[in-house]
């Protein structure tokens, strides 16, 4: 089976190298016709123009802008991802201090929304349009519509601040007590999805005749819907998590920000407000690799779910 | 009589202070919070408060301020100025430690000054002789600066400038010791090495910055066992984290002034203090129709900006008369804004060629993002409507608004400011000097010979009444040509818990990051 997966696999790879250039590309113009010097940025309100001067050389912001992007290219595919101007280190180093902490979350959140999207589904689609059914797929809606924002707050406030049961904010030095709220807040909007979409996709699969054939067969209910329900209900769930990918990575900044979570996210809102370029490109560049890379996972979960679409690939 | 019954009561009041005065007690961990993670903590890259904040305690100058704003001596001990105001000479204290364990040197003063002179801040060297070629780049050092011998130090000026020593308490003008600088390379603004009351411990970037007592400090080993400084960008995370009792002090979230203060719980743990900072809108003067003072004075007559203070600031903040904050040392009374006055306005729009506003075009106002400054423009474009003006709110970020304003492109924006040193020379003659036209400062594009001159005097000046008349003569004519009109002096809006003991709240110090020396804060139990 994996000798299968080696061609399809291989082939998502390479296109994956014009998607993460044209990104790169698109971060590159819109930073320059966005207004704002770099240098200016970096210096306070006061700014003496031969210290400006001085660090637009350092910079290389004096050079016309093509160059500078070649440039920079030119050093990526090197592995160097330049320096940061405001922290004047690599950006490597910026980046990677910070990107454990963002998969800490991210990772937290995919799970609590997995296990508890696909739990509320599955019992709301015990019985539909039952009492249940209704309260649990309000409580998914209200999941998907809530601003990441505003729910980290009430979180905070509720959890933290009046019952005392969980710190308001902080990294904590990994201890698991502060990843509880910036996790759940993430996941929130995501959880609704996986909900909904188990539960109509599981209600989709029970109707279809194969699984009167398995109950006919004299199978047993939780087998029947285990072993030919699930597995089939399995596909529109895994493209939602993929999906989801992407909402995980635009809540992020806000989550991070809410919860003082020491991530990529916020160090990302913070490098574009100061124009540091090389920071903003490499935050950017991380997170689109993760959602290709997060995408490229769910297309392997198709494969191995689903024999058809192997043969379709190759 | 009055004063014989308030010296008594003062008397009194001193006697009761002693008598339930706590001797400061030892050790404990201070938990302080800052708004953004700090660029750097090295003194020659700083730029911004943050970074301040930590340098400050862990680095010390030849000078430091005390509680009234006056320099006071730090590392060095003594120092004596030429008649001719133009050279210091400074005597360092002997004995003195690098957190390395090196005695300090007159030698040190010189790598440190010439070092930051070519970082982030070069103004506060410019002044010293032969620094401008070195800031340039054609000088190999600043020859105005003289180590004479281990503990003498000589800073020769090229003119006198009465705010010198202002500059020698500012913590640009941090000592570092080379050899550290020197083997850490980079790395020395991630983990500096100076000779201040706390040592540098940790920094988890945007989560935390960690300090401990340095029991070897010059001053003895101060009263905190540790400082910690988290990280929290929200304002309303900072003000959580503070009730749920996990931060000692922090700053009132925007538009929660009022509420805080009629707070059960928090009225009592509410400070407000001014600062040295005013928020300004001023006119770029080289572009139409600003380039016509009628016009600009009559954008001046039609601001009331006391809807400003009371309603949309709640009163937290000080209603401006002048460009300087009262609390500047120099601030002259007797400075006044142009008065509200709608029918002189329209007067004055008709002299220019405007009756009503006709002919002119939209004024675009430029600002830059932030809830309360949206709202103040909103306000202002409101006022100006009546007297027939049409203005479009233009808003941007930090970096873009900047940008167009020291470029000279806007001619109509908000412009704040906050002093660097208690002095006069850091408002007026930053913002309004013809030198500074630019980034520099003066984003007016304001070139008053007179003005200048008048700056140009009170820089030799020793501090007295005349250097401050000249100020006061420079400010009234800058209202009066309406080249910025004040709308309001900030102040630091805090939240500090009573256990906190000795944080000195002065003019330069500021919620959330509080610039003051932390070696007198103490922790009751």
């Amino acid at each position: 089976m994996l000798a299968d997966l080696g061609r399809p696999l291989a082939g998502r790879l390479l296109a994956l190298v014009p998607v993460l250039f044209g990104i790169t590309l698109l971060v590159f113009v819109l930073n320059a016709v966005a207004l704002g010097d770099p240098a200016r940025a970096a210096m306070g309100q006061r700014a003496d123009p031969e210290a400006l001067e001085r660090m637009r050389r350092e910079y290389a912001l004096d050079r016309p802008l093509p160059v500078q992007y070649v440039t920079w290219i030119g050093r990526v595919l090197r592995g160097d991802l330049g320096q940061s101007f405001r922290e004047q280190r690599p950006v490597t180093e910026v980046i990677f201090e910070r990107l454990p902490a963002t998969v800490r979350l991210a990772v937290a959140a995919t799970v609590i929304s997995i296990v508890l999207g696909v739990a509320v589904g599955a019992l709301a689609a015990v019985r539909p349009g039952g009492a249940l059914d209704h309260v649990l797929m309000g409580a998914a809606v209200l999941g998907i519509s809530t601003p990441v924002f505003w729910l980290g707050m009430m979180l905070s406030l509720v959890f933290a601040v009046n019952l005392g049961w969980l710190p308001v904010s902080g990294y904590g030095g990994g201890d698991l007590r502060y990843l509880v709220l910036p996790a759940f807040a993430l996941g929130a909007l995501h959880t609704g999805t996986v909900a909904r979409m188990t539960r109509s996709s599981l209600l989709e699969v029970v109707r279809q005749d194969y699984m009167q054939t398995a109950r006919a067969k004299g199978l047993s209910e939780p087998i029947v819907l285990a072993k030919h329900a699930f597995r089939n209900a399995l596909i529109p769930i895994v493209t939602v998590i993929g999906i989801g990918l992407a909402d995980l990575l635009v809540g992020a900044p806000l989550t991070e920000t809410v919860f003082a979570w020491p991530g990529v996210g916020r160090l990302l809102v913070a490098a574009v407000g100061q124009r540091d370029l090389p920071v903003v490109m490499g935050a950017v560049m991380v997170f689109a690799l993760v959602y290709v890379l997060g995408n490229l996972a769910v297309d392997l979960a198709y494969l191995v779910i689903d024999p058809r679409t192997r043969r379709g690939a190759s | 009589m009055i004063r014989i019954v308030a010296a008594v009561v003062m008397a009194a009041l001193a006697a009761a202070s002693i008598v339930f005065a706590q001797a400061p007690r030892q050790g404990g961990t201070l938990r302080a919070v800052f708004n953004s993670d700090p660029p750097t903590l090295d003194p020659a890259a700083a730029s911004d408060t943050t970074s301040s904040a930590v340098i400050r305690q862990v680095f010390d100058g030849l000078l430091e301020l005390d509680e009234k704003l006056t320099p006071v001596s730090a590392l060095a001990e003594r120092w004596t100025v030429s008649g001719d105001q133009r050279t210091y000479t400074f005597t360092l204290r002997r004995g003195v430690k690098f957190h390395n364990g090196r005695e300090l040197k007159a030698a040190d003063v010189k790598y440190s000054f010439e070092r930051a002179a070519k970082g982030k801040r070069p103004w506060v060297f410019e002044k010293i002789t032969g620094a401008r070629e070195y800031i340039k780049g054609t000088g190999a050092e600043i020859p105005g600066i003289r180590v004479v011998d281990d503990v003498t130090v000589e800073l020769r000026l090229d003119k006198p400038f009465a705010p010198f020593l202002h500059l020698m308490a500012y913590d640009a003008a941090s000592v570092v010791p080379r050899e550290e600088v020197e083997r850490r390379g980079g790395n020395f603004a991630s983990q500096p090495v100076g000779t201040g009351a706390f040592r540098f411990v940790s920094w988890r970037r945007d989560d935390q910055v960690a300090l401990e007592r340095f029991r070897d400090h010059f001053r003895g080993a101060p009263l905190l066992e540790r400082v910690v400084f988290r990280i929290i960008p929200a304002e309303i995370t900072r003000f959580n984290e503070y009730r749920a009792g996990q931060l000692d002090f922090t700053d009132i979230p925007t538009g929660h002034c009022q509420a805080a203060k009629t707070d059960p719980q928090l009225q009592g743990e509410v400070a407000i203090w001014p600062t040295l900072g005013t928020h300004g809108v001023r006119f770029n003067v080289e572009k139409a129709p600003f380039n016509d003072v009628r016009v600009r004075k009559a954008v001046a007559h039609a601001i009331d900006p006391s809807i400003i203070v009371d309603r949309l600031l709640e009163g937290c903040v000080l209603a401006a008369r002048g460009i300087l904050p009262p609390s500047l040392p120099g601030y002259a009374a007797g400075v006044k804004r142009l008065p509200l006055d709608r029918e002189l306005a329209k007067r004055l729009l008709a002299e220019a060629g405007f009756a009503g506003g006709r002919g002119l075009p939209a004024i675009a106002y430029n600002f830059n993002t932030a809830d309360a400054n949206q709202r103040i423009a909103e306000v202002l474009q409101s006022q100006l409507k009546e007297i027939g003006l049409t203005v479009e709110l233009r808003r941007l970020d930090w970096a873009a608004h900047i940008k167009l304003v020291d470029d000279g492109n806007v001619s109509f924006f908000r412009q704040g400011w906050i002093a660097d040193y208690p002095d006069p020379e850091n408002f007026l003659t930053v913002l309004f000097h013809s030198r500074n036209v630019g980034a520099a400062g003066n984003t007016s594009r304001y070139r008053n010979p007179r003005l200048d001159r008048l700056f140009d005097e009170a820089d030799t000046l020793a501090p007295s009444a005349a250097r401050y008349a000249r100020y006061a003569e420079a400010e009234q004519t800058i209202l009066d040509d309406a080249v910025w009109i004040s709308l309001y002096h900030y102040t630091s809006r805090a939240l500090i818990k009573p256990t906190v003991k000795g944080l000195e709240r002065t003019a330069l110090s500021s919620a959330p990051e509080f610039l003051s020396p932390l070696r007198k804060v103490w922790l009751e139990k």
